[in-house]
């Protein structure tokens, strides 16, 4: 909580650079979750 | 008398410049077929709320039928959500599971967004404001009407015209920066193609299980994601053809007309004609660059961790924008000018629906993540 109140109290654009990487992060790992799903399904079914 | 005349005094030169600017976008549509679905509604539109008095809009407090239209669909953001369904019935994610690894192009290509949005803080913009304009780089229309009217409805108009005109002119934008950042070696990769059918179930549950991570991970993104997996989920149903037809034909045809004459409407004199306008126009050409930056790049990154035979063609990576399915189609010309008869049509393709995914998965999480940054 603490490191998201020193954002809060930072520049915008030190703001953006923050929204910018928990972005990327967000979309990559929600992403990388429907590739294992994808994965996962497709060994399910080769397996039946 | 010179209520008679008001039409000629009233006319001022900003809005002979709104009148020059509905028209090109008219002619954009008709001449050059650049999105004529959405160019040539917003180009009339345009015109018709700068006319004198603007009739259209609203006259003696009373608000005219381009008003009434906007608050019934824009404001509380209803078009973007049908059209979202609407797309939604339109996407096949066959290509996707034939090729999962795909997916991570639809977030790679994600970073034009956030590139952008800092970009727009250098340049003086606040926080809501920046990420509004950066989502231009989402490529997709719906999205950034979405969030332009959470965080910066005074700038819905130029956000939206960027978004649309720039995803008519991906064929223009994404061709010389992919040049400038490969090779002709690498543009001429051959990828193999996987014939494997996905299983029905898996199309059936992917929508569900997208829509219910996507509501937990940032649960303000439920009505992007949860309208486009409905969308989808009538798709892969099998159940229900004629909803699925009625949301790929009748329901995306009429609210893209009446989307884009909304938006058309929302541009007048006094709100468009200005620096920022301006701004956002050279942003959200800078937001389609580094998001093809972005894909290729990645791509490139991914190359150096797989052997020889399985490389990928890091043109691919440029697909991971939302502009379905132009962006795919430019590729595989891309890659066939370079070769003939190299086929990369199928792993573009799974590459451009990530995209969609990734866009509005990015979207959602800059609404969740800008306020909670800013407090």
């Amino acid at each position: 909580m603490e490191f998201i109140d020193n954002i809060r109290n930072a520049g915008t654009t030190i703001q953006a650079i923050a929204v910018s990487i928990g972005g990327l992060l967000g979309v990559f790992a929600t992403l990388a979750f429907f590739f294992l799903m994808i994965l996962l399904a497709d060994r399910f079914s080769k397996n039946r | 008398m010179q209520d008679v005349f008001i039409g000629f005094t009233s006319i001022t030169w900003k809005m002979l410049v709104m009148y020059g600017i509905g028209g090109i976008l008219i002619w954009l549509a008709i001449k050059k077929q650049y999105e004529p679905m959405l160019l040539l509604p917003i180009g009339f539109g345009s015109i018709l709320v700068n006319l004198p008095l603007s009739i259209a809009w609203e006259h003696d407090g009373i608000p005219g039928f381009l008003r009434i239209l906007y608050e019934a669909g824009i404001a509380n953001e209803l078009f973007p959500i049908l059209i979202f369904i609407a797309v939604g019935a339109m996407i096949d994610f066959g290509p996707l599971f034939r090729n999962p690894l795909m997916i991570f192009f639809g977030a790679a290509a994600q970073f034009g967004i956030f590139a952008t949005m800092i970009v727009a803080t250098l340049l003086g913009f606040d926080l809501k404001t920046a990420a509004s304009i950066g989502i231009i780089g989402a490529a997709d229309g719906p999205t950034a009407i979405y969030v332009a009217n959470k965080f910066a409805k005074d700038y819905l108009a130029p956000i939206s015209v960027a978004a649309y005109s720039y995803m008519s002119l991906v064929p223009i934008i994404q061709p010389p920066v992919i040049r400038l950042l490969t090779t002709k070696q690498e543009r001429s990769i051959h990828m193999p193609l996987h014939e494997k059918q996905s299983p029905q179930w898996l199309k059936i549950l992917f929508p569900i299980v997208v829509t219910m991570t996507s509501g937990i991970v940032a649960p303000i993104s439920v009505p992007l994601v949860g309208s486009l997996m409905f969308g989808n989920l009538i798709r892969e149903s099998g159940v229900v053809e004629r909803l699925s037809q009625v949301a790929q034909n009748e329901l995306a045809y009429l609210v893209t007309l009446l989307l884009g004459i909304c938006i058309g409407g929302s541009m007048s004199a006094e709100k468009f004609l200005n620096v920022d306008t301006l701004l956002i126009l050279a942003m959200g050409l800078v937001a389609f660059i580094f998001d093809t930056a972005g894909g290729v790049l990645f791509a490139k990154l991914v190359n150096l961790f797989l052997s020889k035979e399985k490389k990928i063609n890091p043109m691919i990576g440029a697909c991971g924008i939302s502009a379905f399915p132009m962006s795919a189609r430019v590729i595989q010309k891309m890659a066939n000018d370079e070769e003939r008869g190299n086929i990369i049509l199928m792993q573009a393709i799974g590459a451009n629906v990530s995209g969609q995914l990734g866009s509005i998965i990015a979207g959602g999480l800059v609404l969740a993540l800008v306020p909670l940054i800013i407090g």
